[in-house]
């Protein structure tokens, strides 16, 4: 019966969405509503854009996370880090370099690390810099910005930030202490989700095996990127800039609806770089920085899982220490800066 | 079990495929530049590639196979729940449900009430080719060449004269005069998402009998004319043609 019951929800939603959409493809071709056929057709194309766009970056990481997962010996990493607290967290900041993850792969990597013993500072600099300091990242933003300040102030920011609020976890000597204790139970039973790189497998099995992962990841954070690229749309179909216009001209405000925005939207990293640039000329510089500062590091998503690995003590310092520092330093960019 | 991970396995196998043959007839069919700027079309068939070695990888071969990757399956456990795995699959299917039912059609003048129209691009991206606009030949230059032409020139009244042939929507603007109306295109550096309309307004005596997004080529002269505090060109029509939407519809600065 239950079996039946889930068979007739997933074909009747799916059903549903292709009959809507015929139905409104009916209704164009009559002519219809001029105004919604027009705002559907704009909110597609806007959507589709998006996706199209952002799709490839988010596949580039999730396949690096595949990769990672199943040839990277993480205890071998953990004895090459320097001992030294700033080092350590220096070397978190920039290990993005070598674990390409966006914000949706960095959280589950770095709760693995924690567990391997990777000390806080080190892991803490790690999940807030690596969405932001890593190549695939790094390549967006110069696709969608140049080499303009805006590109070289987000990974100057993004890596301060880090480093900063990993230096201040380094008064906890003990990584377990940040964690849930739930979350460690199905690392430390060890069968449920690690896959200990085995060499005696053939190298084409061991790639299969990280492209799975890889699949499986572009689904887990695809639903993230999709939703977040329709309400982009949504938002860019119905809202005039001008509404936003009216937001985006103070110094102050500005950056509170740039950074609730990259809260709310939740666009991976790897391409909100695309998203900000609709927003240049509209608002302010240091708005639009904190947008690409503090979205990598905080939004509903990343939250979300943050919540699901650590305690909440360590979850209010993740979110509110970065979200202090970049509005911070978006006002002092748009007060003495001006850019 | 419905979605027992084989089910699941072979409907996340078939959406990739879905996705894989969504970008690849975009790329085919010459559409793709409808959504970005035709710079990323190496990505996008590096995108199309990537969709099809995916759904190669995770496509069910044999019952034990399936088996043995469950038990690997790295963290995502609160996946394993039927109705977040349902969830999932739906959410993930939307770009292929919406690619392939809705008509493709690109940005028109209904986007214009959200995005705005300019009349002078003075956007930063937009500044470093102003010479290369100078140096084209006048009847080449399209909207946005004769934009940043008159940008990047000091004294715009050099160009009072020159022959002007220029193809656009016709867009009404509420700041033109009855006798005039824009020829616009939708200018786009990345995505969509970043487009925003620009155009130069035509001088013509039977200007309201063109409706908008109408797509015209127009033929005439340059004049300098004064809008929202800036010179920017004008055209005095001499022809005005219908035409299809042109195959690539956006300009990329």
């Amino acid at each position: 019966m239950k079996r039946l019951l889930n068979f007739l929800g997933v074909f009747g939603v799916a059903l549903l969405a292709v009959i809507l959409i015929l139905l409104f493809q009916s209704f164009m071709a009559g002519g219809g509503n001029l105004f919604l056929v027009n705002r559907f057709t704009t909110f597609t194309t806007i959507f589709l854009g998006i996706f199209i766009e952002a799709a490839p970056f988010l596949m580039l990481g999730t396949l690096a996370s595949g990769v990672v997962e199943i040839f990277f010996n993480q205890d071998a990493i953990r004895r090459l880090l320097p001992r030294n607290a700033f080092m350590g967290a220096l070397a978190g900041g920039i290990m993005g370099f070598f674990f390409p993850v966006c914000e949706c792969g960095v959280v589950p990597l770095t709760r693995r690390l924690f567990t391997k013993g990777l000390p806080p500072a080190v892991g803490v600099a790690f999940l807030l810099a690596s969405p932001v300091i890593n190549p695939i990242v790094i390549a967006s933003t110069y696709a969608a910005f140049g080499f303009s300040p805006v590109f070289w102030l987000r990974i100057g920011l993004s890596l301060f930030i880090a480093v900063t609020v990993g230096l201040i976890f380094a008064v906890q000597m003990r990584p377990e202490r940040l964690l849930r204790p739930v979350a460690l139970a199905p690392i430390q039973g060890g069968s449920v989700d690690f896959v200990e790189p085995t060499p005696t497998q053939p190298l084409l099995s061991r790639l299969q095996q990280a492209l799975r992962i890889g699949a499986d990841e572009f689904f887990e954070m695809g639903r993230y990127l999709i939703l977040g690229s329709m309400l982009a749309a949504l938002m860019q179909t119905f809202i005039p800039q001008t509404t936003l216009l009216a937001l985006g001209q103070g110094p102050v405000l500005s950056i509170i609806a740039m950074m609730a925005l990259a809260v709310i939207l939740s666009i991976c990293s790897t391409v909100d770089a695309f998203i900000a640039l609709a927003f240049v000329g509209t608002f302010s510089t240091g708005s639009i920085l904190s947008f690409l500062v503090f979205g990598p590091m905080v939004d509903i998503k990343s939250a979300l899982m943050y919540l699901q690995v650590f305690n909440r003590k360590t979850v209010i310092y993740l979110i509110s220490l970065p979200m202090l520092m970049s509005f911070l330093m978006a006002l002092i960019l748009n007060y003495y800066v001006g850019l | 079990m419905f979605l027992n991970t084989r089910n699941y396995r072979l409907l996340q196998a078939l959406i990739l495929l879905g996705l894989g043959a969504y970008f690849t007839w975009k790329i085919v069919s010459g559409t793709l530049f409808f959504y970005i700027n035709e710079r990323f079309l190496w990505l996008i068939i590096a995108g199309a590639i990537g969709f099809f070695v995916l759904a190669q990888a995770i496509w069910p071969r044999s019952a034990v196979e399936v088996d043995e990757h469950h038990h690997h399956d790295h963290d995502h456990e609160h996946t394993h729940g039927s109705s977040n795995r349902v969830w999932l699959l739906l959410i993930v299917s939307m770009p292929v449900l919406f690619g392939f039912l809705v008509p493709v059609q690109p940005l028109d003048t209904s986007a214009i009430e959200t995005k705005g129209f300019s009349t002078n691009a003075t956007l930063a991206s937009l500044n470093d080719s102003g010479s290369v606009a100078l140096s084209q030949p006048a009847d080449e230059r399209n909207v946005l060449d004769w934009i940043r032409a008159f940008n990047y020139s000091e004294d715009p009244s050099e160009f009072i004269g020159e022959p002007a042939d220029v193809v656009g929507f016709v867009y009404h603007d509420d700041r033109v005069d009855d006798d005039q109306f824009m020829v616009g295109r939708f200018a786009l550096s990345c995505c969509v998402a970043d487009a925003f309309a620009i155009g130069v307004a035509i001088d013509s005596p039977d200007a309201g009998e063109w409706k908008d997004n109408q797509w015209v080529h127009v033929r005439g002269t340059i004049e300098l004319a004064t809008f929202d505090g800036e010179i920017v060109p004008q055209i005095v029509a001499e022809s005005i043609k219908e035409v299809p939407v042109p195959p690539q519809p956006y300009l990329f600065p």
